[in-house]
């Protein structure tokens, strides 16, 4: 057994916060052992982000030497936000709250950001690991004393093979969850230990592309925010285009788990996001070179659980903790990491919740409560321009968020006879810039042993085939990387498309879908996501 | 037994690409990985450790990063490891690198020559796989290559089968012995994460041209003959006919069929 004072699962931005803090404010002689894991081959390579980084989130964790060396590709110089009505129609917003403004903020890519506070962490004396999934905690007594780590080297029948590695029990004084949104330990723990927030989390998948565009064409630090089409008037879409150099461009589409149209394809809407006017000035005669997904937990304030539990922290996404109005939460993920690196060091963990409250995120993220995401970008708007007022559909936005154990899954509406035809029809040609999904899977670097059990566990195939009479089979829809398909009259999973985006845990109508973990060190390899 | 295995560390080659304008390499954003071919050569060497008890030694040539070829070796099982980096070594060709390393691997066993020393079959980058045979020359110590698998007897002697283009061949024989391994070989296994624990903090010696006694004008870019003219991507292949047979095997097996009859390759 492997002991240590401090146990961090997730080697994300909140996790490695965590490890930099507790290594740097611990007295010298009385430097705590930190362990960080992460399930990616290598640190970032399972982030995935926009990324324009509020930098609040660096204060009282890195030096300005060390933000002024960060592998930051350009800072925002013109910001615009725009709202899609159709293809070929968008007006731009001429005025925004300032707190929605970004100018000359870093935008960065969050995997590279990632392996250079990996980098930090290691110099500071923790210890990051990466390839070892935490697949389960040890709890004793009411409290959380450690984890295991999972097994590798199992073939597709779970029979072990000659390179069979057990799994490895690491205790520690405190252990850290740091999994980002929709963390599976995480969830867990909620669920077991009724640790919910006054409401359940919401998510949206955000998928990303990033395209080169030729030389010439466009201004490094030029964003622009959207929110609309190609999303119908009920649920929240929104896209942003980040020109992160002259030549490299960051597209990327979120649309909310909510969604009740079981065609609905966020892949595609992804594809017809690209395809518009708006989007296409910034993509023109580009190229897709990387491609990833994601979910962001984007319910806000009263969504997030209590972080806390004997033993136990929660930091970053897998608490919740974004602020849904901008849709960032790296920020508050490195200032939730330092605010439970000082609760550690206090000895004091329950601590962590009030020293959370006093973040300038958490403070955003309450001011913010009662605008959903989604439609908090519209109401500003709405406001001031009665010519959108229509985008919400008289909606007050908080008349429709789930209530209590309330899921997104469980509002799929059945499908209608023709649905699917007409989405497929809508479905925008391919091209450079326009790959399609398998292509763009290939692109994301995702790999898995083919020869070890499937990870994504149908609970009972009956329901597969209920859902496909009453759904048509969601999840070969909304999966971003093609891992489900019907074929020969029964579902596939291809798991090893999969980017562990967590959409199908999140999505799948009957809750049918068991997504645990491969083996570690599988996954997507981004690199620059 | 003493066992040394020389790995390297490459760009990861398949993210790669050839700036078509320049004709030079587009590393941005391009991960270090060992070599694939290098992963299992230890396996095999950790086999020898497991069965008779051999000493396992890791080298690799590189940069200082390079380091970590090393701690992953030694989180796997490896007894201990020597990272062979100086500046003095850079720009090295097969050559220089086959003479170096081998200065090496005399160092690191008191100027005498191990029993076993293993390589990969070739790395992704050169794809030359003229390391191993051109330390087994400087060694002067007798070389087989392409080893699939590799049985050692009590008495020291060794039996292995190698592939070769049209068929295996079973060699015997006494160490020592320079060899290079197949992927076929060995299923390589994982650290635990207490070996990388313990190998995270080991220290690792590092070797530069005067640890290892090399000639100076016979190391880096002066000891290296091969001068690469130019570098261009190789010609893009047609894409090959596609048969989409999701849903119907039968139609696909046809296709399949057909199409080997068309080229004439089955009847
Ligand atoms: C498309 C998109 C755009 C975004 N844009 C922005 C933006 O512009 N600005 C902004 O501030 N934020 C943005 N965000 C949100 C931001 O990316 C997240 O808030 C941030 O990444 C959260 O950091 P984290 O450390 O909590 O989690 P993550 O970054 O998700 O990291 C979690 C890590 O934990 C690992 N892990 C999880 N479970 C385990 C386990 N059991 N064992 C081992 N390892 C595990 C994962 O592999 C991963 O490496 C965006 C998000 C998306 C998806």
């Amino acid at each position: 057994m492997i002991e240590t004072d401090v146990l961090v699962v997730g080697a994300g931005p909140a996790g490695l916060a965590t490890a930099i803090a507790l290594r740097r404010k611990a007295a010298d002689g009385r430097k705590p052992r930190v362990v960080v894991l992460d399930k990616g081959r290598s640190p970032g390579s399972h982030v995935l982000s926009g990324a324009i980084i509020d930098p609040s989130g660096f204060k009282g964790l890195l030096t300005d030497e060390e933000v002024a060396k960060m592998p930051v590709e350009a800072h925002v110089v013109k910001e615009s936000f725009r709202s899609i009505m159709l293809p070929k129609l968008s007006v731009k917003i001429p005025w925004v709250p300032p707190m929605m403004s970004s100018k000359t903020f870093p935008v960065a890519s969050l995997t590279k950001v990632t392996q250079y506070l990996a980098q930090i962490a290691a110099r500071e004396g923790a210890e990051v690991y990466t390839g070892y999934a935490v697949t389960d905690l040890v709890e004793k007594d009411g409290r959380i004393v450690g984890a295991k780590t999972g097994e590798k080297g199992l073939d597709k029948n779970g029979r072990r093979k000659s390179n069979y590695l057990p799994s490895e029990e690491i205790r520690a004084k405190a252990t850290v969850l740091a999994e980002g949104g929709c963390g599976i330990l995480t969830e867990r723990l909620i669920a077991e230990k009724g640790l919910q927030g006054v409401r359940s989390q919401t998510y949206a998948v955000g998928i990303k592309e990033l395209i080169e565009v030729p030389a010439g064409t466009q201004t490094a630090g030029e964003v622009m925010h959207t929110f609309g089409y190609p999303a119908d008037f009920t649920t929240y879409g929104g896209g942003f285009t980040y020109h992160v150099s002259e030549t490299q461009v960051m597209v990327g589409y979120a649309y909310a788990l909510d969604y009740r149209r079981p065609e609905i394809d966020p892949f595609r809407l992804f594809r017809r996001f690209k395809a518009t006017a708006a989007v296409q000035r910034h993509i023109k005669g580009g190229k897709t070179v990387a491609y990833g997904a994601k979910v962001i937990p984007e319910g806000g304030f009263y969504s997030a659980p209590k972080p806390y539990y004997p033993g136990c922290l929660i930091v970053g996404d897998g608490a919740g903790l974004l602020d849904s109005l901008r849709i960032k939460g790296v920020h508050i993920a490195l200032q939730s990491g330092v605010c439970a690196a000082e609760a550690i060091l206090a000895d004091d963990l329950a601590s962590y919740e009030t020293r959370l409250h006093a973040t300038s995120g958490w403070r955003e993220m309450k001011r913010v409560r009662n605008v959903r995401a989604p439609f908090s970008i519209a109401m500003p708007f709405g406001v001031m321009a009665a010519g959108l007022a229509w985008a919400t559909f008289g909606r007050i936005p908080w008349f429709r968020l789930p209530g209590l154990g309330e899921s997104d899954a469980a509002e799929l509406e059945e499908l209608k006879p023709g649905r699917l035809e007409r989405e497929a029809a809508n479905d925008v040609p391919s091209g450079p810039a326009m790959p399609d999904r398998l292509t763009d899977v290939f692109m994301s670097g995702t790999i898995h042993e083919e020869d070890q059990p499937c990870h994504l566990k149908i609970k009972d195939p009956a329901r597969c085939e209920e859902c496909e009479r009453r759904f048509g089979s969601p999840c070969t829809r909304f999966c971003p990387a093609e891992v489900y398909r019907r074929d020969e009259g029964r579902l596939q999973i291809d798991f090893s498309n999969c980017l562990h985006c967590k959409t199908c845990r999140i999505k799948c109508p009957c809750g049918n879908i068991d997504w645990t973990f491969p083996q570690g060190g599988d996954g997507p390899r981004y690199t620059r996501m | 037994m003493h066992v040394v295995v020389c790995m390297k560390q490459v760009p990861d080659t398949t993210n790669v690409r050839i700036n078509p304008e320049t004709n030079t390499l587009m590393r941005e954003g391009v991960e270090s990985i060992i070599n694939p071919f290098d992963e299992y050569a230890p396996e095999e060497a950790l086999r020898l450790k497991d069965s008779c008890g051999a000493r396992v030694t890791v080298v690799t040539m590189g940069p200082p990063q390079a380091a970590v070829v090393i701690r992953e070796a030694l989180a796997r099982g490896a007894d201990d490891g020597a990272l062979v980096s100086s500046r003095a070594f850079g720009g090295a060709d097969t050559l220089a690198t086959s003479y170096t390393l081998s200065m090496a691997i005399r160092k690191l066993c008191g100027g005498k020559t191990p029993d076993l020393v293993l390589f990969g079959k070739q790395a992704i980058d050169g794809d030359t796989a003229q390391v191993g045979p051109g330390v087994s020359e400087f060694l002067e110590v007798p070389l087989v290559t392409y080893v699939k698998s590799l049985e050692v007897a009590a008495d020291g002697a060794y039996r292995v089968t190698t592939v070769m283009d049209d068929g295996e061949q079973v060699v015997e024989g006494r160490f020592p012995a320079v060899m290079t391994v197949l992927k076929e070989a060995a299923v390589p296994r994982f650290a635990p994460l207490a070996g990388w624990m313990a190998a995270a903090k080991a220290k690792i010696e590092v070797l530069d041209e005067k640890a290892v006694d090399a000639d100076p004008i016979r190391i880096g870019l002066k000891g290296s003959p091969t001068k690469v003219v130019t570098i261009f991507p190789p010609p893009v292949k047609g894409g090959g006919e596609k048969i989409d047979a999701r849903g119907d095997g039968e139609k696909g097996a046809k296709a399949i069929a057909a199409f080997l009859q068309k080229k004439g390759l089955v009847k």
